[in-house]
């Protein structure tokens, strides 16, 4: 449904005290969501997988490459147009404390998108108020508690499904959520995971979900696709239990390594290892793998050609790939 | 610490039935407060009541005393009397409405000049930004007073609208940069950012997103503006640069100053101080009121 | 004051929390933050206390260091650090030195305790001056020190300002100037928290090995299970300003004991292991009123309740081998 061919996004050079150099964010990154199908990005701050949710919610323009939603180029769209066509592509960002205008009401947040709707479609405000209550108990949040009251008088959770909320009164067909749960309490963390789920599974709602943490990805995608990316590349991608199971790139194992193993339930892989961060080489020339500089099994080859994306279902941009069980297993004596 | 959010949702806040407490009501609770603002307020009554229904209180000619020539503080004056033994209170009274309304219109003109051009500014950036801020750079570098000075020589200032136009127009300089500033930092928001991705129209977003979010900068200008533009005016009267059609403050000060010799008699200091009283008192009621302004219109400090 | 800084005793110390109490004061009346908490942190060991926001956890990091900022304020109990006495009492001097000297502490976000005028060694050289350190050339040795084995280019880092550092090196550094005056207590308030999975790692990792070299007593605070089970040998879970729930880690996960424990534990999405294991934990953290009701706190969210759940508070027992909990559901409470 949703088909983004060699997207790249340059952000030009910056002269003066606080300038910088250009900066290649997204470099020729491919991949298609399926109707009511699930694709998440996983990579550290900075490797460019919100540039990409932005450029799909049209909210930044790609530097090249194209956007097929449903058969239209997005991208040779006249700007008011896409603008209206892109409503589709919902963001839910990170900090649902920003995302929620301090100044007004929940009532007013939700009601402000829902009068363009209405007025485009000929309805009345008492369909307003219907399809208000609607996507809030959709979200699992009772309309009464919450219309009057202001986004500060909300926990953290709760300010999230009213984004999300709002989200869904445009009808969308994508969602994307950009860290969606990084800054709500972990106890509340999986009760939005699963609403995002649920949205997909319930009302064909396709899910674009950036994260860093491999297992909320693993939880609302687990039969959908995952990118790994890396200074604006993808250097693996394939079915997300694949990725899991049998990591090629050692970026990926890092990745999992990384996530925390619960002592008393989950034995560690027996090739887990956690790379110290170095310092950031700011430029990495092009004939060199990207990864290399931080790889802990990086050899001569790596530094004298980059690897290509290679491999059709289960891709992966490595000269060695050697599988490494790095994922923790669960213990026997659970349950 | 998050104790404060964790009791923000408790369900044993009251609440009002009909859902939304109205404005006043809120706005009643928040200046109750403290004494001060409640004192600040009643100032700004007291005086706005004087200027709306003071000249009626009085004959449309006050009248006149020959035998009370500058007459001490007394029951009968109880702010003593002019050159002509014409009550200073009746003079006070029926001059207010001049200042305040002139001042009034004055910080209309400047709030709303200043809020919509640093709105549009910060908002669309590009062209209109330039050349707004270029006429702003320009505003902000005519020297206000001295361009009333000359203006008064060919305009006549009998109007109070004209005088608060005059005022409005050489004083939103300042406004329009701070608006444009904080628009721009707003623009970067994530609400804003939503409301892009949602199809929201600008003027939506600038006046319904953007703008409650300045609500409280914008009426703390408006209070300070009024308090400026008087003090504006009854520079001008008291100068004398601008003819004397009008009773008002101004035109007081300057009498009993440069007619009366109220700096150099005892006689004559009553006509003196009672237009500067009245207009330390307002000020003094203005400062106090500012405070419960930032509560008033900030939706953060309101409680569930 | 040089040569006691030299000598390094090779001692962990321990802290001993007694009926401490900490609470809000707000317009609508005292809010209990922390309330009636008895705890021994154990010597060497890294302790993990976990809560969601609101449970009263970094409110009681705070009182370990007697700093609860205003409007809260200790109302009792005490917290005796081994070799120190108890924070609570000591006068304010002994009690200066004693931060950054005895005790570390490492602020959720590093980059809110770091001065954004000062470069990182400048900062380094204020503290060793205000805690009367003689060989200054030695502290920045040991800062040094400290950073290389965090994987940082050291020199650099010290030049530097805050700004122009990432989040994962802020925190780093954040530990550097916990332990550089050589603390034997280190205290990290969400350590992890705005960092993304790869620099959380490796600050989990930073942390477990200067814990190891050192002999440090380490106190973990999180709100995420995922971090305390991978990094502490003992958690304690706070819920509305009291322990919930104590014990070895190890023990903890496989067994959790308390409704709340195990709801906190399902909650967690995992790399392995079947998908509908993962539940949501319903409901939301108590209110004012409810921590002000007799009931249990956590039975308006417990699937377990009893009618007693309701009506009084369970008290927090010991149920085996540094095994604690407070739920009317477990044997030992009648």
């Amino acid at each position: 449904m949703i088909e983004i061919k060699n997207l790249t996004k340059v952000f030009p050079a910056r002269k003066g005290l606080l300038g910088h150099d250009a900066i290649k964010a997204v470099a020729n990154v491919c991949f298609s969501i399926p109707e009511a199908g699930s694709v998440s990005f996983i990579g550290e701050s900075g490797s460019g997988k919100t540039t990409i949710g932005r450029i799909l919610a049209g909210l930044e323009t790609p530097s090249s490459g194209d956007i097929w939603i449903q058969g239209v180029n997005v991208t040779k769209m006249p700007q008011a147009e896409r603008r209206r066509f892109l409503r589709q592509v919902q963001l839910i960002q990170q900090d649902p404390y920003q995302a929620l205008n301090p100044a007004r009401t929940i009532e007013q947040a939700l009601g402000d998108p829902l009068k363009v709707i209405a007025r485009e479609r000929g309805q009345d405000s008492a369909w307003i108020q219907t399809r208000m209550h609607d996507v809030l108990h959709r979200v699992g949040i009772e309309p009464g508690s919450v219309l009057n009251k202001y986004p500060h008088m909300l926990s953290g959770g709760q300010r999230q499904r009213i984004v999300i909320a709002r989200a869904l009164t445009v009808d969308p067909k994508v969602l994307v959520a950009d860290e969606a749960v990084s800054m709500i309490d972990v106890s509340l963390r999986l009760g939005v995971l699963k609403l995002l789920k649920d949205l997909r599974e319930q009302f064909g709602i396709s899910l674009l979900f950036i994260t860093h943490d491999v297992a909320s990805a693993r939880y609302v995608g687990q039969n959908g696709q995952l990118f790994v990316i890396y200074k604006g590349m993808v250097i693996e991608s394939g079915p997300t239990d694949q990725i899991i199971d049998q990591p090629y790139h050692p970026y990926t194992q890092a990745l999992l390594s990384a996530v925390p193993v619960l002592k008393g339930l989950e034995n560690p892989g027996p090739d887990r290892f956690i790379p110290l961060r170095g310092d950031d080489q700011e430029l990495i020339p092009d004939t060199v793998c990207l990864y290399q500089p931080r790889c802990p099994f990086a050899q001569t080859k790596c530094r004298e050609e980059r690897p290509a994306l290679q491999g059709t279902e289960h891709a992966h941009a490595c000269h060695f790939p050697v599988v490494r069980r790095v994922v923790a297993t669960v213990r026997a004596n659970e349950g | 610490m998050s104790v404060a959010e964790s009791t923000s949702v408790s369900p044993k806040t009251p609440r009002v039935p009909s859902g939304h407490p109205t404005f006043i009501h809120t706005a009643w609770r928040v200046i109750a407060k403290k004494p001060g603002r409640i004192v600040g307020l009643a100032i700004i009554l007291f005086f706005a009541l004087m200027a709306i229904v003071g000249p009626y209180l009085y004959p449309r000619q006050l009248p006149i005393n020959p035998n009370a020539i500058y007459a001490a503080i007394s029951w009968k004056y109880p702010l003593g009397t002019d050159f002509e033994g014409t009550s200073n209170l009746a003079l006070i009274v029926t001059g207010a409405r001049y200042v305040l309304f002139a001042a009034f219109m004055a910080a209309i003109f400047t709030v709303v000049i200043g809020t919509v051009l640093g709105l549009v500014s910060g908002y669309y950036l590009g062209w209109s930004d330039s050349v707004i801020m270029r006429i702003t750079d320009f505003v902000l570098t005519i020297p206000g007073f001295p361009l009333l000075v000359v203006l008064s020589t060919v305009w006549n200032f009998g109007q109070p609208v004209a005088m608060g136009f005059v005022l409005g127009i050489t004083g939103w300089g300042g406004l329009a940069r701070a608006v444009r500033s904080q628009t721009l930092s707003l623009r970067e928001r994530g609400f804003i950012e939503a409301a892009h991705t949602l199809g929201l129209s600008p003027v939506h977003i600038l006046f319904k997103e953007i703008l409650p979010n300045i609500g409280s900068y914008i009426a703390m200008n408006l209070l300070l503006a009024v308090t400026g533009s008087i003090y504006a005016e009854v520079g001008l009267f008291f100068l004398g640069v601008v003819p004397f059609q009008v009773n008002n403050w101004g035109v007081m000060l300057n009498l009993a100053v440069f007619s009366a010799g109220a700096m150099s008699s005892v006689q004559a200091l009553p006509y003196l101080l009672s237009p500067l009283i009245a207009l330390l008192v307002l000020t003094l009621g203005v400062v106090l009121f500012l405070d419960a302004v930032d509560e008033l219109f900030n939706p953060r400090l309101k409680e569930a | 004051m040089a040569a006691e800084f030299e000598a390094r005793d090779f001692h962990a110390r321990g802290v001993q929390i007694r009926n401490l109490r900490v609470s809000y004061q707000t317009p609508q009346g005292d809010i209990p933050a922390v309330n009636g908490v008895n705890l021994s942190i154990a010597p060497g060991k890294i302790t993990g206390i976990i809560g969601e926001s609101g449970s009263g956890k970094s409110t009681l990091a705070m009182a370990l260091m007697n700093t609860v900022p205003r409007p809260g304020r200790i109302i009792s109990g005490s917290v005796v650090v081994d070799g120190i006495g108890d924070m609570l009492t000591i006068d304010k001097e002994s009690r200066r030195r004693a931060h950054g000297r005895h005790l570390g502490f490492v602020f959720q976000a590093s980059q809110n305790s770091l001065n954004p005028l000062r470069r990182i060694g400048a900062q380094v050289l204020d503290l060793g001056r205000s805690h009367n350190v003689k060989d200054l050339r030695a502290l920045i040795k040991r800062a040094k020190e400290l950073l290389g084995k965090m994987g940082l280019n050291a020199d650099r880092v010290l030049l530097s300002y805050q700004h122009e550092l990432s989040g994962g090196m802020r925190q780093r550094v954040g530990i550097m100037f916990a332990l550089v005056l050589d603390a034997r207590v280190v205290i990290l308030d969400e350590p992890t928290t705005a960092l993304d999975m790869l620099s959380q790692a490796s600050v989990l990792q930073i942390v477990r090995q200067i814990h190891q070299e050192r002999h440090l007593t380490t106190v973990l605070i999180s709100h995420d299970m995922g971090v305390v089970a991978d990094l502490a040998d003992n958690v304690v879970v706070m819920y509305g300003g009291e322990l919930a729930e104590q014990g070895s880690t190890e023990e903890v996960l496989a067994h959790p004991l308390h409704p709340y424990t195990q709801g906190l534990i399902k909650a967690i999405p995992r790399i392995s292991g079947p998908l509908d294991q993962a539940v949501a934990l319903p409901g939301l953290p108590p209110d004012s009123a409810a921590l002000m009701a007799h009931g249990c706190l956590f039975a308006g969210r417990c699937p377990k309740r009893l009618p007693v759940c309701g009506e009084s508070r369970p008290t927090y027992e010991s149920v085996g081998q540094g095994r604690y909990v407070a739920c009317f559901r477990v044997a030992g409470h009648d």
